[in-house]
């Protein structure tokens, strides 16, 4: 603990960081009964006002709907899918992997072949196509989908953690005590790899909401009337020359999201691996 | 003008650390003369690394340097950093300890040799293959020519470190620093190569700094001696009057604390010393040893200081203890006569192995063990000896079930065993236990050691009541000289001894009747070695287990062992009782490991036989005798075509060889 | 050197059977999209009696393997089927077009990035914890995870919208090629760049700094040779090893990246040709179009496997020691 609040000091951004996710919290959890408009309320005197006019402190849509009320209810669904979604895929991917690395031969060829074979499909094309054939995503089927497609990068983290300390001889120490593959996996080498899973976690976060913002920019993501931040840059793409903040407010909501995840993940993997 | 090259004043360095300054040297005097070679000496940690560094300004951003090297006339430490480039690798080099990672990958030999001679001699790219063909051929490696054609990967790690001598002397430098040279190698091709570093010291005139842990080596090597302990000083004189005089404490405990050549365990008990090395704070003062020193006094701590003892000779401690060098403390054991027991023939054995064969791989094969057979008999401790890569563990981790054997057979107490820790019963898992080399890795870094001794005695004996585990785990603990408050440590709270001690509690814990030890102390400081090898000794006393001791020191298997097992490239080369195997005749390898074996007395000048050539390919399997390529009385042809035959000297002592040595 | 060539052999051996297994992936999951390809054809109004005959004269009715046979011998042979939504045009007389368009933008990305990338991770790397290092690491890692539209609407918002240096779409004019339009590809090309930077630049400063710790590069400086000739001769080779493969796996994400960018930007394309597919629930074009991707994606991923074994010694002389 007292070695967390000395990397704090030594970085100052990881404090901002830290700060801006925990608004994003704040705003998704109590943000929309602060707010005077609704999100799907329609001002028919004020469409594509400025930002400031008639109390919409980020302006209008081409509907007169309220840009920040949108945004701040769109924080939930990307929060909730990308954090379920780190969670889901890096659980998969220990499961997976640490299976594969644990047992090696046949079944680690079998794995790794799987996974080529996975990988060889971009991820996001991948979830596009799928959530495209299956319509209507809900928040479900894009946690699963997204989660399935990250499946590679975590599962193969995951394995390579279990690799470095499988030769452990700790491990062996386990094995000639007659102690079983579940406990040995998940007892004995688990703890010791929680840094580094717990990084690649943190790093998953951040591509969730980069994937998830994406989908729904690409118009797969959750479907209306729910706000997307993604869907929310797309619809009002043709007005950008007009109306900028529409499509400039939701691309800066998703920018600061992303950006404060990555530099507390950076930060998250220097207090946990390296600067040990 | 100045008698020395090299005069160092007042160093010292201190590392900027999340914990505050922390001084890893302490204020060092010395000077190097003109062809002279000083051997600096101590444990790991103790700052001599960091003091070779610091004479080339080589150091981590976060390292302050105070005092000053000179170099001839040059205050190196004013130097700027263009000019300290015209010093390193040209006026004085530098020699490692980890030769393969040391050799860039991607970059063939003869091109990393050809920059130092193209850089500070200026010499074209031709003038600087042949400078670099010559360099190698000082150092006596043949065939240079396809040599430098070849990247680092494809070379053997003796020749390896050959290369970066070669490397080292190419600009023919005044000073040679060589930082644990050998310490990653086995003691045959170490003796090898402090042979070729002794060579090089009569054919160039150039001074040496030699760096090692090891008393043995530093003798082959110095003329003057160094000690250093905790960052500081504390000895420093001829090789011959440190040796015959020792005065600190800790110098005459390094001297003496390993077993060295003919002591053995029923007349003599190791000489010790308590505690462990301590991290000291910035301020602190007086003797950095008196916390361990068994004599300490007042002195230690107000009037501390380096000073002239003998001619030319200077310690930290100003009490002479000459009255008790050369005889250390020896306890004699009561020993039953263990030997008379593995005379009967008509004890059962507790281990019997018959052509026990292992190969790893399935594509790229490696015969690791090519039938190996033998037997012990219960209460005894074999002592199973040889270098890296010569099936020594692979046997032991058969044994423990760690792998199942390829072929042969693994008796233990008449049963079948060969078999792996996935078909064992509980009661064979608990009979054998394996002790490990490493303390920090056998035991797991994210459990207390509560945890580590408890999981065996709840899985193996049932041992389920907390409470009363408890108490035991803190008896077992007093067993191994460590309080009861080190239930609630993590490992890496611990020192390597005391987590050695932990797993030897471990292992105990649950009453075996056989443990493998796989070089248990070869990780270990010198001075913690001694205390961990006479516990051993006394747990095996006071219980009667077997052991079955790995080891590539032969010092430390002539120490502990009943019977030795000498092991080369995967086979048996000699078996015996230790008096016999340690006396001659020898096998060849047998006798040639006995003659790398470095000796502490510079009084005592033995012949190194040294061996040439290569070990045989572990991916083909062997025809004839596995050492006729490096043998040196090596008889014909027949060496390598037909396996040798069994040549019994006595009913209990045996090796494998063409040649019938007890003749000569 | 032959056993280097063998390793190319089982390369693109092994590369065939992904894509076997890739296609068979692909036209399974086309199968499971609900509605009928009939139905879509001919409309709502088709009468029971025509959509039967279709069927079979499509051979819609056959089982799922013999349809796949004749769909992959129809690739195979260059024939990638007709589009629904587009009144039965040849998907190959619109798709390769768009391939070039998209493989264009792809390639002046890949020439922005690499470059950029590499030497400002380099820089980063060498100059650890300096003032030059923290301005590089903090934009790599800010970029990192950026999605491509968030980039690229920043970028319109300067450049197009308030500047007016550039276009705000990136549409062709009908009659024109790509090559006299070639203004549209810059802000499209910088956005995926952004991505790419942040991920690239990143591992080049980690690996770099690996190798400027590590024991070799000490051993160079103690023999005192000058630092600029360590970097580019001793650490430079060995740090340039795990970025190649690191861009190569990121070639997945850079053929995401086209399919956002060219969303966003109405740029003709590959990408947003796949879009409209989906949208249109075109099979045989979503079919193309995901194969496509897949055969590039992995023969960019196998030329990085191939250049890093080549490069790399210790893969191209095996042969252990000795």
């Amino acid at each position: 603990m007292k070695y967390v609040l000395y990397q704090l000091k030594r970085h100052p951004l990881a404090i901002i960081a830290i700060l801006v996710i925990l608004g994003w919290i704040f705003l998704a959890f109590a943000g929309p009964s602060l707010l005077s408009y609704t999100y799907t309320e329609m001002d028919s005197t004020f469409q594509m006002a400025p930002p400031g006019v008639n109390n919409h402190l980020l302006g209008t849509d081409a509907l007169g709907r309220d840009i920040l009320s949108r945004i701040i209810v769109g924080s939930r669904s990307i929060l909730t899918v990308a954090l379920f979604t780190s969670i889901l895929s890096t659980i998969l991917g220990i499961i997976l992997g640490f299976s594969a690395g644990y047992f090696g031969k046949a079944f680690d060829t079998l794995f790794l072949r799987s996974m080529d074979i996975l990988m060889s499909i971009p991820p996001l094309v991948l979830s596009m196509v799928v959530l495209g054939i299956l319509g209507d995503s809900t928040i479900a089927s894009l946690t699963l989908i997204v989660s399935i497609a990250f499946i590679p990068a975590t599962a193969r983290v995951s394995r390579g953690v279990l690799l470095s300390e499988k030769s452990q001889e700790y491990v062996q120490a386990a094995r000639i005590r007659g102690e079983s593959h579940v406990y040995i996996m998940f007892a004995e080498i688990l703890p010791n790899t929680v840094g580094p899973i717990i990084v690649e976690a943190t790093a998953r976060f951040a591509y969730s909401i980069m994937m998830v913002a994406s989908l729904g920019f690409l118009g797969v993501g959750l479907q209306p009337p729910t706000p997307d931040w993604g869907m929310m840059v797309i619809e009002n793409r043709p007005i950008i020359a007009d109306a900028p903040w529409t499509v400039l407010f939701p691309a800066l909501a998703i920018a600061s999201l992303v950006i404060a995840i990555s530099i507390f993940s950076d930060f998250i993997s220097k207090v946990l691996i390296h600067e040990r | 003008m100045n008698d020395n090259i090299l005069d160092l004043k007042h160093v010292s360095v201190h590392y900027e650390t999340f914990e505050g300054l922390f001084t890893a040297v302490r204020d060092i005097s010395f000077s190097l003369g003109y062809n002279e070679s000083i051997g600096i000496i101590g444990e790991s940690g103790c700052g001599k690394s960091t003091l070779s560094y610091a004479i080339l300004r080589y150091l981590a951003s976060n390292a302050k340097i105070e005092g000053s090297v000179h170099f001839k006339d040059q205050n190196l430490f004013e130097l700027s950093d263009r000019e300290m480039e015209g010093i390193r690798g040209n006026r004085i080099s530098m020699v490692y300890q980890n030769p393969y990672s040391s050799l860039n990958p991607s970059i063939t030999i003869g091109k990393q040799l050809d920059e130092v001679t193209i850089f500070h001699r200026g010499l074209s790219k031709a003038d600087a293959r042949t400078a670099s063909l010559e360099a190698l051929e000082l150092m006596n490696i043949g065939d240079g020519k396809n040599l430098v054609r070849r990247y680092p990967h494809q070379i053997s790690g003796g020749i390896q470190q050959r290369i970066i001598i070669a490397m080292a002397i190419l600009a023919r430098p005044d000073i040679m620093v060589l930082d644990e040279p050998t310490t990653a190698l086995d003691v045959t091709t170490e003796a090898v190569i402090l042979d070729s570093i002794n060579d090089l010291k009569q054919k160039l005139n150039m001074s040496f700094i030699y760096i090692s842990h090891d008393m043995g080596v530093i003798n082959k090597v110095a003329e003057q001696i160094i000690v250093m302990y905790n960052g500081e000083m504390v000895e420093r004189g001829p090789k011959e009057k440190i040796f015959a005089h020792p005065f600190h404490p800790y110098t005459r405990a390094l001297i003496n604390c390993m077993p060295r050549g003919g002591v053995v365990k029923e007349k003599t008990y190791l000489n010790t010393i308590k505690g462990y090395v301590k991290r000291r704070g910035d301020l602190a003062t007086g003797c950095p040893f008196a916390d361990r020193c068994e004599k300490k006094t007042a002195t230690c701590e107000d009037d501390y200081g380096i000073r002239e003892v003998d001619d030319g000779h200077y310690a930290a401690c100003s009490r002479a203890y000459a009255e008790d060098v050369q005889s250390p403390p020896t306890k004699a054991f009561h020993r039953n006569s263990v030997t008379a027991a593995t005379q009967q023939a008509d004890v059962p054995a507790l281990i019997n192995i018959e052509d026990l064969k292992k190969v790893y791989g399935l594509r790229r094969k490696v015969h690791a063990l090519n039938g190996v057979t033998f037997s012990m008999p219960a209460g005894t401790v074999l002592g199973v000896v040889g270098e890296s890569g010569c099936g020594k563990s692979t046997t032991g981790h058969i044994i423990t079930g760690l792998y199942s054997p390829t072929k042969g057979k693994v008796e233990f107490k008449q049963r079948d065993i060969s078999l792996d820790w996935r078909k064992r019963d509980a009661a064979t898992l608990r009979e054998i236990q394996l002790i490990f080399q490493n303390p920090g890795k056998s035991l797991n870094p994210s459990h207390t050691v509560e945890q580590i001794i408890a999981r065996p005695m709840n899985k193996l004996i049932g041992r389920k009541n907390k409470k009363e585990r408890r108490e035991e785990i803190i008896q077992l603990l007093k067993t191994v000289d460590l309080g009861g408050d080190y239930i609630t440590k993590k490992p890496k709270e611990m020192s390597g001894g005391e987590q050695q001690r932990v797993a030897i509690a471990r292992a105990l814990a649950i009453n075996p009747e056989l443990i493998v030890c796989d070089e248990p102390t070869s990780a270990l400081d010198v001075s913690v070695q001694a205390s961990v090898l006479n516990l051993l000794n006394e747990i095996q006393e006071k219980t009667g287990t077997s052991y079955i001791f790995i080891s590539h020191d032969l010092n430390v298997i002539n120490y502990i062992s009943d019977t030795i097992l000498v092991m080369y490239a995967g086979f048996v080369v000699e078996f015996g009782l230790r008096d016999e195997v340690m006396a001659p005749p020898f096998h060849p390898y047998t006798e040639a490991l006995f003659s790398a074996v470095p000796d502490v007395d510079p009084t005592k000048k033995k012949k190194v036989i040294e061996l040439t050539g290569a070990l045989p390919d572990p991916s083909r399997k062997v025809k004839g005798c596995p050492f006729a390529s490096r043998c040196h009385i090596k008889i014909g042809e027949v060496c390598d075509k037909v396996y040798p035959p069994k040549r019994e000297i006595s009913p209990t002592h045996y090796y494998y060889c063409h040649a019938d040595r007890s003749s000569s | 050197m032959n056993s280097y060539l063998s390793t190319v052999f089982s390369k693109v051996g092994s590369l065939l059977a992904t894509l076997l297994v890739i296609s068979l992936i692909i036209f399974s999951l086309v199968e499971l999209m609900p509605g009928d390809v009939a139905q879509m054809i001919l409309g709502q109004s088709a009468t029971e009696e025509s959509l039967r005959e279709l069927r079979q004269a499509r051979g819609l009715n056959d089982p799922f393997f013999t349809r796949y046979g004749r769909w992959i011998t129809g690739v195979l042979r260059g024939d990638l089927g007709d589009s629904i939504y587009m009144q039965g045009v040849p998907i190959s007389s619109i798709l390769w077009r768009k391939v070039g368009h998209s493989l264009f933008l792809a390639l002046t990305a890949f020439i922005i990035f690499v470059p950029v990338s590499i030497v400002l991770g380099v820089i980063a790397g060498v100059k650890e914890k300096k003032a030059a290092d923290s301005i590089i690491s903090f934009t790599g890692l800010a970029t990192m995870a950026l999605p491509e539209f968030v980039s690229g609407v920043i970028l319109i918002s300067i450049f197009a919208v308030r500047l007016k240096w550039l276009p705000i779409v990136s549409v062709i004019p009908i009659g024109q090629t790509l090559f006299q339009n070639l203004d549209i590809l810059i802000l499209p090309a910088l956005s995926i760049t952004f991505v790419m930077f942040g991920y690239v630049s990143r591992m080049q400063r980690s690996s770099m700094i690996i190798v400027m710790n590590s024991d070799y590069i000490k051993a160079a400086r103690l023999k005192g040779l000058p630092e600029r000739y360590i970097i580019f001769r001793h650490a430079l080779r060995n740090a340039l090893l795990p970025t190649i493969t690191i861009i190569g796996m990121n070639m997945g994400w850079l053929f995401g990246g086209l399919i956002v960018v060219e969303t966003l930007f109405g740029f003709p394309g590959m990408g947003s040709l796949l879009m409209t597919a989906i949208k249109t629930r075109d099979v045989p074009l979503i079919e193309a179009c995901v194969l496509l991707i897949t055969v590039i994606f992995a023969l960019s991923t196998m030329t990085t496997d191939l250049l890093y074994g080549y490069l790399n010694p210790r893969i191209r002389f095996k042969g252990g020691q000795r």
